[in-house]
């Protein structure tokens, strides 16, 4: 099958890229300045510069997006006035979560087998409307405890509000966000997702009107922080999926480019001020055992995993009796580009392992620094780049002790670890290939530098694919099946038996359904596999009554492979 | 995101992959409803609760606490050794001041576990309090001051058979009486052996009881013993079966006197122990003893089927209480004046024979002891065992002797002299096992 042309874009807080595949080939990459006033102006400029680059392209094309249109909402505390509206059960008091916005609680329960403990407290959802709807609130983030087990409260109240209250432009259901636990995380991505939903549509529909336009964009994808994408329209309803793209599309960028994607790597993205290490384990990306974290908000929003640690090129060096240290904070521009800071960048640019700036004001810079502590400045350049990559070596090995040490719940899985540990180092980003090879060089490694760095995050985003997953939970004893991220509950019969071949049978189907919905094509949606099971006997009174599953399934990450041209 | 006031280190191991047997109460099941509830309560987002996979515990970290017949690996499996070590590393995480307290919800428990073991009894194996606490004396410190305080509804009586005669050891049980509830024993005469007389603090509850009751006993006798005794570590082993849901017993905590308890006792380390209301009780339980472990509100958990009266208790079973606590004031405070020759009698040795019964492997023991009496260190230990297997009707005989922490010259050269004589009955074929456990020495 020939795929189309693919145009990815990268809007990141400096700068689009931009970088334009056709059959497997980088065919002409672009970099604009971004206009943080309007992301769509830095997306039709990169698209533009990218297609003149690559010359004469007459196809459709299909256009993957990385933004940071939700992120920066998000971390600025922009979005829609927003009623979060909790559904809390016992447990913990609501006031003691650390949401970080405030949530109004109305009386009802569903337990943890989803069963309704207490009935929903109707007037006090109609006060919450009414009085939210009064004082000019237009989203609305609805969240129980246990929906994901049983989102009967959750529709009723949607109800209520899609019945009543018309002002309410946006609304999102928890249970509808993720299939896993975690009452405060569900409660924090609905709110977010409602919070940004209209920026969000608005944002989708100046992009139809670009791509009309153009003429050329046969269909339309927005990276999210798994490393896949999702349809554009799609994301006019979940834009929380959104955030976090561009560490997702550098991960991406690196199984694109990698020249042996399908070991166990890590890979190291080393920028200006922090760097970023994620892992692969063959060839997999690994994600967050939790889901996203941004601006202080835990969400359940399924991400890769990622390390960030205050180490780049422009962080500050200091000097003690126990030698030389790096970062974490940032030490502003290096002094070989004009600033006045000592920083690796400039210790390479002494060496001359880079070619960056001025040589010698690097030097300058360096001999101020070396003479108090008795070095020449070329010593303390050494010193310095030997510090880094030492530093570098020691959160890569922190990184895989610390996924290592991840708490598991079965004896086999205490007994036969997976071995992950990485055989090669991947680096990318302007300062890797001075560090990179030094800290492979400390933890016994080869390493392999990617090339077309500047864009690997736009590669990365041209080069991923739709991804979904699903949980389904299967309670016999009950004879409930639920599949929340679908908003499937149905009675289970009671013949024939429900097994776990039927179970996961079911979880595949609906996976690649959802994966289908989210504009996988079938080759992708076929890729479905299950990444987590679990199976209980339910015994009351010494008899087996029945039996639990919880399923996930997941059409997971995947680059198409990128080469040079 | 919240930040728990005391940091708090959660060993949580559920064991899903591991049972008894299918339909028994200690199954894969047991712990699913506990982890779904900490899951959507999101308590390990929360600053300061950070949880940590289990040790395997090893060979030696066992026979520390235990002679098991005939070998470790013949009554402990791998969840047996995980659920161990994962305990130790509780007290670790404390220890080394990488938690401020530290919480062991894991399976399978371990209070029954005696000294020698033969197989499994009231679900235990091999006994996580005790290996614990000779893996904290042996890594931390031989003077460490350790107190248990067992509040699981069953009695402790495998961690009061390693500790009976540990001065080191302060052993606290509140209990269902005896007389109502497996294993039977527990009454407040059981006070401990000649070098720790008065250190094992036996406290039946009649049927009944409930939150006021225990309560009553924690500030009135619990605390003040504590206060008193001035332990270096307080463990908790945290049977949740006096919950007023639980099927095998007849009492009546809720959740919030659980958390109560937990705020008044502020325990170093909590262990799980029984507590088979697995739906009703635990999720709910497990929840306010790591909020109140770490120190956050925990006046909004509460059990689905909780009415006010739910932890109510007749007035006749308050009475009984107090006059229990009465007892067991007066019983502490004089304990140094007991006459322990009139208890143990004035010879070399004390000597008692006891009938154990194994209930989960059906196993039969009968077990004579002799405890020398010695004034300079708490005496050396011999002890016959002879276990009569009832599912194969094979019948094993041993002879252990035990030379505790601290032991005295003369006490070592008695205790090879002793493991001497039981060696030669082995060689002529009367033992099928003896052993000597050096408890320093294997440390």
């Amino acid at each position: 099958m020939t795929s189309l042309p693919v145009l990815g874009i990268d809007v990141g807080g400096t700068n689009t890229d931009a970088a334009l595949i056709i059959d497997g080939q980088v065919v002409g990459t672009a970099k604009v300045r971004t206009d943080p006033g309007s992301l769509i102006h830095s997306t039709a400029a990169a698209f533009a510069e990218a297609l003149r680059a690559a010359g004469h392209v007459s196809s459709p094309l299909e256009l993957h997006l990385s933004t940071t249109l939700s992120t920066n909402a998000i971390v600025e505390g922009r979005g829609d006035p927003t009623l979060a509206l909790a559904v809390p059960g016992p447990g913990m008091r609501i006031e003691d979560l650390g949401l970080g916005f405030s949530a109004w609680q109305a009386g009802g329960a569903i337990d943890h087998r989803g069963r309704e403990t207490a009935p929903l407290d109707v007037e006090s959802v109609r006060d919450a409307l009414s009085s939210a709807a009064d004082s000019g609130i237009v989203a609305l983030a609805v969240v129980g405890k246990f929906s994901h087990r049983n989102p009967a409260h959750e529709l009723q109240i949607e109800q209520a509000a899609l019945e009543g209250y018309p002002q309410f432009a946006s609304i999102t259901l928890g249970h509808r966000m993720s299939g896993r636990a975690n009452f405060p995380r569900r409660l924090a991505t609905a709110y977010l997702n409602a919070r940004i939903q209209r920026r969000q549509s608005e944002f989708v529909k100046m992009l139809e009107q670009l791509m009309l336009s153009e003429h050329r964009v046969a269909q339309a994808f927005l990276l999210k922080a798994d490393g896949g994408t999702m349809r554009l329209s799609e994301s006019m309803h979940r834009p929380i999926e959104s955030i976090l793209s561009g560490p997702a599309a550098s991960t991406m960028g690196a199984l694109a480019l990698a020249s042996d994607p399908g070991v166990n790597a890590a890979v190291i993205d080393i920028g200006g001020t922090t760097t970023d290490i994620s892992v692969l384990v063959s060839g997999d990306p690994v994600f967050d055992r939790h889901g996203a974290v941004i601006a202080g908000h835990a969400t359940l929003v399924p991400a890769l995993f990622a390390r960030s640690i205050g180490l780049g090129g422009d962080s500050e060096v200091r000097c003690d009796q126990s030698g030389v240290h790096i970062g974490p904070r940032s030490a502003g521009t290096p002094s070989a580009l004009g600033g006045n800071a000592v920083t690796p960048t400039d210790a390479a640019a002494a060496l001359g392992l880079a070619q960056i700036g001025s040589r010698t004001r690097a030097i300058r810079a360096l001999s101020d620094f070396a003479g108090p502590i008795g070095l020449s400045p070329m010593a303390a350049a050494e010193r310095i780049v030997s510090a880094f990559a030492a530093q570098l070596a020691a959160e890569v090995e922190a990184v895989y002790t610390s996924l290592e040490s991840a708490p598991v719940y079965t004896v086999s899985e205490m007994l036969t670890s997976p071995n992950i540990r990485p055989v090669r180092l991947i680096g990318l980003g302007a300062p890797a290939p001075v560090f990179v090879p030094r800290a492979a060089a400390l933890m016994g490694l080869p390493f392999e530098l990617l090339p077309f760095h500047a864009a690997a995050n736009a590669i990365g985003a041209a080069a991923s694919r739709p991804t979904t997953s699903i949980t389904l939970h299967a309670d016999t004893a009950l004879g409930i099946l639920t599949i929340p991220e679908a908003g499937y509950r149905a009675q289970l019969p009671s013949r024939p038996d429900f097994g776990l071949r039927q179970a996961r049978a079911e979880a595949l189907t609906w996976a690649e359904r959802a994966a289908r919905s989210l504009g996988a094509d079938a080759d992708a949606a076929h890729d479905v596999s299950i990444v987590e099971e679990e199976s209980f006997n339910v015994v009351r009174g010494f008899h087996t009554v029945g039996r639990i599953f919880s399923i996930k399934a997941q059409v997971r990450p995947k680059a198409r492979r990128v080469d040079e041209a | 995101m919240n930040t728990a006031t005391c940091r708090v280190g959660l060993v949580f191991f559920p064991a899903f992959d591991w049972a008894i047997s299918p339909d028994h109460p200690e199954r894969e099941e047991r712990l699913l409803y506990t982890r779904d509830q900490i899951a959507e309560e999101g308590l390990l987002d929360i600053s300061g609760i950070e949880e940590y996979r289990p040790l395997i515990a090893a060979d030696a970290d066992i026979e520390r606490a235990h002679v098991c017949v005939p070998t470790v690996k013949s009554v402990a499996t791998q969840s047996h050794r995980i659920a161990a070590g994962g305990t130790m590393l509780a007290a670790d995480l404390v220890l080394q001041g990488r938690a401020d307290r530290s919480f062991a919800l894991l399976r399978p428990p371990g209070h029954h576990a005696m000294r020698i073991v033969h197989g499994s009894r009231g679900f235990c194996n091999i006994n996580n309090e005790a290996i614990m606490v000779e893996h904290i004396r042996s890594a931390y410190g031989a003077d460490k001051r350790i107190a248990i305080v067992d509040t699981d509804a069953h009695h402790a009586d495998g961690t009061q058979d390693i500790f009976y005669n540990d001065p080191g050891v302060l052993h606290i049980s509140l209990h269902q009486d005896g007389r109502t509830l497996y294993p039977g024993t527990g009454s407040i005469d059981e006070r401990g052996g000649p070098a720790a007389y008065g250190l094992t603090v036996n406290i039946p509850l009649p049927p009944g009881a409930g939150d006021p009751g225990m309560l009553y006993v924690m500030e009135h006798l619990v605390m003040p013993i504590l206060h008193d005794w001035q332990p270096d570590l307080i463990v908790n082993a945290a049977g949740q079966d006096n919950h007023y849901t639980d099927p095998l017993t007849n009492m009546n905590f809720t959740a919030q006197g659980y958390a109560r308890l937990t705020q008044m006792l502020a325990p170093d380390v909590v262990v799980l122990e029984g507590g088979y209301s697995i739906e009703g009780a635990l999720p709910y339980v497990n929840l306010g003893i790591l909020l109140a472990l770490a120190g956050l509100d925990y006046s909004a958990v509460r059990e689905p089927d909780w009415r006010p009266d739910s932890a109510t208790q007749p007035q006749a079973v308050t009475d009984a209480i107090a006059r229990t606590v009465t007892a067991l004031q007066g019983l502490w405070a004089t304990r140094r004046e007991a006459d322990l020759e009139a208890i143990f009698g004035a010879g070399q040795f004390f000597q008692r024979r006891r009938d154990i019964y194994y209930d989960t492997d059906n196993i039969m023991e009968r077990q004579s002891e002799q405890i020398r009496l010695c004034n300079t260190c708490s005496g050396w230990r011999s002890i016959r065992s002879e276990a009569l297997h009832a599912f194969s009707g094979r019948a094993v005989r041993i002879g252990a002797v035990i030379i505790p922490r601290r032991a005295c010259r003369q006490c070592r050269l008695d205790a090879q002299g002793e493991f001497e004589q039981l060696s030669a009955l082995w060689r002529a074929g009367r033992l099928n096992l003896t052993c000597l456990q050096d408890i320093e020495a294997d440390s």
